[in-house]
């Protein structure tokens, strides 16, 4: 599928004879003219607005009986995965989603899936509304969850992709070529024939990837691909998926835990809590933007540490002759004046707190929030 | 525990101490089902389905064999005179509800595959390592989980008699009958048991029991009368007077649906029916020992490998 | 019609992969289609031992021995090929929806109910079809009615509308189980109610008899499901069956449609495990 031609007429013409030449794109009456003029300005590959998710969750007993009693009224509450958030994302970024367990990223991801269907708000990704489902978008991106397969567990991962390239309807020649190249980058080629059950968690994320990558989508999300995954396969992976979007420039959003993914792959980090967004930009600004306080390490010129060092900041744990102090940010420098006045210190130096610890008080932070809101929301 | 209490004291493992552990287990296993029981209701009414399709059957095959063959219907002359190997068309409505309530008590689902999968797994281990007998352990969680299904199903099963009692055109029986046909219920549990049982623990010695099992289950189907009323195999003779039924009566299958239901139906008596239990009995007893026999071979065996 | 293509090249693929499936687990194939062929002899044995015992009328209305016969063999032409291509997929499908691999399903590019309900058979299955052939072929043989030429070529199309039947029934119990959640009840459920298909329609007859008939192929209609068939070869054929065959018509085409709504409507209110 080539790019769009430029030149405001030419654009038109090409723009219809390729519509026309798929053939399976079913042009509803006026839809080619909304399509004409959304390309006409610049539109983000991808574009949320005020998306909400909210989940009914009924009390669930199990048999066939409670099954139909059930159908005459159930006592549920409401649980609000996503909390109208707004995002956009632009062809080629490579998005971290970041926030703890239940915090909505994978929701998110489902929802721009088209697995789901929103509560309210919009989205359109590559001018498409997901949860159309349209063919037309679902050629376009591409879904891998950690640990969960889509191949068929029996046969080995060559009849899976063949399936895949009958369903994407991916050329022949396409199909070689880009799976010769895959399977060479991700280094699997003698696991092919196994079947799929007979691989190590690793090497079956490997071809979940590959059979992701098959129809060259433009959109990649990643639900925590990593996980559950050795040191070794993590940063395996962790390299393909950076050889792969500087080659292709596409669009990735990709949910992890791990700090190591998101350090080595996104410069953009959105962090996602409690269904909300919390924070979207590089991921040193987390620190800033999260952190309140700094830590300050002294060093004396004697083994001996003066014991009332709390009276400056919290203590940490420190060795002899370094003494650590955790101080709030914007008291610093008059901290750290009253201390260099009344002690020989050797040398400082001052820290930010180290990321994961950052982020782990601020999901806490989060999630007691959230528990207040459960409390407060009740029986709604 | 000072020594000289111990003296005085009665040792573990005696009859009262196993009796309390075995009311326990039961009394655990009960409440475990009960949480179920809406659920057991309805599929208990379910399982009487497919005997409505056989009633219509067997009311068009008798209003066929009728001998004034007039508008199909409820000719019920037709119904009390005709008989297909000594039953009418009531009769045979009557057996097979009487077949289910035998099944009831002698059918014992998941019991070999599942002693089957625990030696596979490993999990036998459990049974061997406690103080507990495994079969009798089975035997007394088998025994909560059908008084649980008693309890719970009695209501769609008198349900269904009530409906269909005019099925029953022989009433109860007499009471020492009666007492034979009760006796004959708590033998084929019994019976049911330790066939299951058998055959569940040839896992000790093959991988696959899952396609004996179906052997089984299959022959079991046919030769325990569940099909159809082993009357019917009497028209066949093998070998001087002895029937095709007569063979097949001499396996203990047929205690497991068949039997029962005659005694009830008062087909059989007297000295016939003395022998007929006399006869579940000695298989009960056969195959409580082949059953204690394999288990202790297996556990034997199955040690040996290291488990 | 390069989509109908594209569609039944996926097809091949489901056939082929489901068929490598099996022959890597070949001794459990073969298990399979014994055990499936015992269950259908001992079925017929227990006819022909109940046949023995009537005498010329056979089971009333017509079917006596040969005739039924056929009617045992349409019964197995039609259940085998369900079992086949039909159940391994309603099985599988309560599966996904558990686990929320239904989701996987949700993301390509292709029809969301052919996916779901075709992508696995079961290949031993099939050994019933072939055993139906043989007992069709020596009941045709022996019959005394001599069926028209219409009504051959009519006999594997009307297979062919009441597997789209039950096919819809699949589907209908596969939408309810994104609803009701896991339920072994469900294939029970399916178990009752087919199970009054496989006798003639004659036999619902008398006060209970008539309001169940009349329920069955009306209202859900499996009665017409091996009846109109079997009919075609067996007996001849009056006036009334052929308003029955017609009847059959519309109730594949309404089937059909019921059933896409009803699963179109689970999949929109499809919610996805938690994760």
């Amino acid at each position: 599928m080539g790019e769009i031609p430029s030149g405001f007429g030419a654009r038109d013409y090409h723009f219809r004879a390729c519509l026309d030449y798929i053939g399976n794109v079913r042009i509803r009456h006026g839809l080619a003219d909304i399509a004409l003029n959304s390309y006409n300005r610049h539109m983000p590959t991808i574009e949320i607005s005020g998306l909400s998710k909210a989940y009914r969750v009924y009390q669930k007993k199990e048999g066939l009986l409670s099954a139909v009693r059930g159908l005459f009224g159930r006592q549920y509450r409401y649980v609000h995965a996503v909390r109208a958030i707004d995002l956009t994302v632009e062809q080629g970024e490579f998005v971290a989603f970041l926030g703890p367990n239940g915090a909505g990223k994978t929701t998110t991801l489902k929802l721009l899936s088209g697995v789901i269907t929103p509560t309210s708000g919009s989205a359109t990704v590559m001018g498409h509304i997901p949860w159309r489902r349209e063919n037309a978008y679902r050629r376009r991106f591409a879904l891998v969850m950690g640990q969960k397969n889509q191949l068929w567990w029996d046969l080995p991962a060559q009849e899976s992709f063949r399936l895949h390239q009958e369903i994407y309807r991916i050329e022949p020649a396409a199909f070689d070529r880009t799976l010769n190249e895959l399977v060479d980058l991700l280094t699997v080629r003698p696991l092919l024939q196994q079947p799929v059950r007979e691989l190590s968690l690793g090497e079956r994320m490997k071809m979940e990837l590959i059979a992701a990558l098959l129809h060259s989508p433009d959109v990649l999300f990643l639900d925590e691909p990593t996980i559950g995954l050795d040191v070794v396969a993590q940063h395996s992976l962790q390299g393909f998926l950076r050889h792969y979007q500087e080659l292709r420039q596409i669009t990735i959003l990709l949910t992890s835990h791990y700090m190591k993914d998101i350090a080595a792959l996104c410069r953009r980090v959105v962090v996602i809590a409690g269904g909300r967004i919390m924070y979207d930009g590089s991921l040193s600004g987390i620190i800033d933007r999260f952190s309140s306080y700094k830590i300050v390490t002294l060093q004396w010129a004697t083994d001996h540490i003066p014991g009332d060092l709390a009276r400056y900041g919290e203590p940490l744990e420190s060795i002899a002759p370094k003494a650590r102090l955790r101080i709030r940010r914007d008291v610093v420098p008059e901290v750290l004046a009253a201390i260099l006045a009344n002690h020989p210190v050797e040398d400082v130096s001052v820290e930010d707190p180290p990321l994961e610890q950052v982020i782990a008080e601020l999901f806490s932070q989060v999630d007691a929030e959230a528990a207040d809101l459960v409390k407060a929301e009740g029986n709604l | 525990m000072s020594s000289s209490a111990a003296i005085h004291r009665i040792p573990p493992f005696t009859l009262v101490a196993r009796l309390r552990t075995w009311w326990i287990i039961l009394r655990i296993s009960i409440e475990e089902r009960l949480v179920y029981r809406g659920e057991f209701m309805l599929g208990t009414l379910m399982r009487f389905l497919p005997l409505v399709s056989q009633i219509f059957l067997l009311q068009a095959v008798f209003n066929a064999t009728a001998p004034d063959n007039s508008a199909a219907g409820t000719a019920t002359s037709a119904h009390s005179s005709s008989t297909i190997a000594g039953y009418t068309y009531y009769n045979f409505i009557a057996y097979f509800l009487l077949t289910m309530v035998t099944r009831a008590f002698s059918s014992m689902p998941t019991l070999a595959s599942g002693i089957a999968r625990s030696i596979r797994d490993g999990t036998i281990k459990k049974y061997l390592v406690q103080p507990v007998d495994m079969l009798g352990f089975l035997l007394i969680c088998r025994v909560a989980h059908k008084l649980v299904y008693y309890l719970v199903a009695i209501l769609p099963f008198a349900f269904v008699f009530y409906l269909c009692r005019g099925y029953f055109t022989g009433g109860w029986p007499p009471a020492p009958e009666m007492a034979a046909y009760v006796a004959s219920l708590v033998m084929s549990f019994l019976l049911g048991y330790f066939l299951d049982a058998t055959i569940g623990l040839i896992g000790f010695w093959f991988l696959e029991v899952s396609s004996l099992l179906f052997v089984y289950m299959l022959l079991s189907y046919f030769l325990s009368g569940q099909m159809f009323p082993l009357d019917m195999l009497d028209k066949f003779t093998i070998v001087r007077s002895i029937t095709a039924g007569d063979l097949v009566r001499m396996t203990p299958i047929q205690y497991l649906a068949y039997f029962p239901a005659t005694i009830f139906l008062g087909k059989i008596h007297g000295a016939k029916l003395l022998w007929g239990l006399a006869g579940e009995l000695a298989w009960l007893l056969v195959m409580m020992g082949i059953c204690r026999f394999a288990f202790n071979r297996g556990v034997r065996r199955y040690s040996a490998y290291g488990g | 019609m390069s989509q109908l293509k594209r569609y039944l090249r996926v097809l091949m693929v489901f056939a082929r992969n489901s068929l490598i499936r099996s022959m890597t687990f070949r001794t459990n194939f073969i298990m399979e289609c014994i055990s499936n062929l015992a269950w259908v002899v001992l079925n017929l044995a227990f006819y022909v031992l109940l046949l023995s015992y009537t005498q010329k009328n056979g089971l009333g209305s017509g079917w006596t021995q040969y005739p039924f016969f056929v009617f045992l063999a349409t019964i197995q032409f039609i259940y085998s090929l369900v079992e086949a291509f039909l159940m391994p997929n309603v099985e599988e499908f309560s599966e996904l929806v558990r686990s929320g691999d239904l989701d996987f399903a949700l993301l390509k590019p292709i029809d969301t109910q052919f996916l779901v309900s075709l992508a696995k058979f079961d290949w031993s299955a099939l050994s019933n079809f072939v055993f139906a052939s043989g007992l069709l072929t020596f009941a045709m043989i022996h019959i005394d009615h001599q069926p028209s030429l219409g009504a051959i070529l009519l006999y594997p199309f009307y297979i062919a509308c009441s597997v789209a039947i039950l096919y819809s029934l699949t589907i209908v119990l596969a939408a309810t189980t994104v609803w009701l959640g896991r339920n072994q009840s469900i294939y029970e459920f399916w178990f009752y109610i087919t199970n009054f298909s496989r006798y003639p329609r004659e036999i619902y007859s008398g006060p209970v008899g008539a309001p169940l008939q009349f329920v069955f192929t009306y209202l859900i209609p499996i009665l017409v499901v091996v009846n109109v068939p079997a009919r075609m070869l067996a007996k001849p054929l009056t006036t009334g069956d052929w308003r029955l065959a017609a009847f059959a018509l519309l109730a594949t085409a309404a089937s059909l449609a019921f059933g896409r709504w009803l699963f179109n409507r689970a999949i929109h209110s499809y919610r996805s495990a938690s994760s």
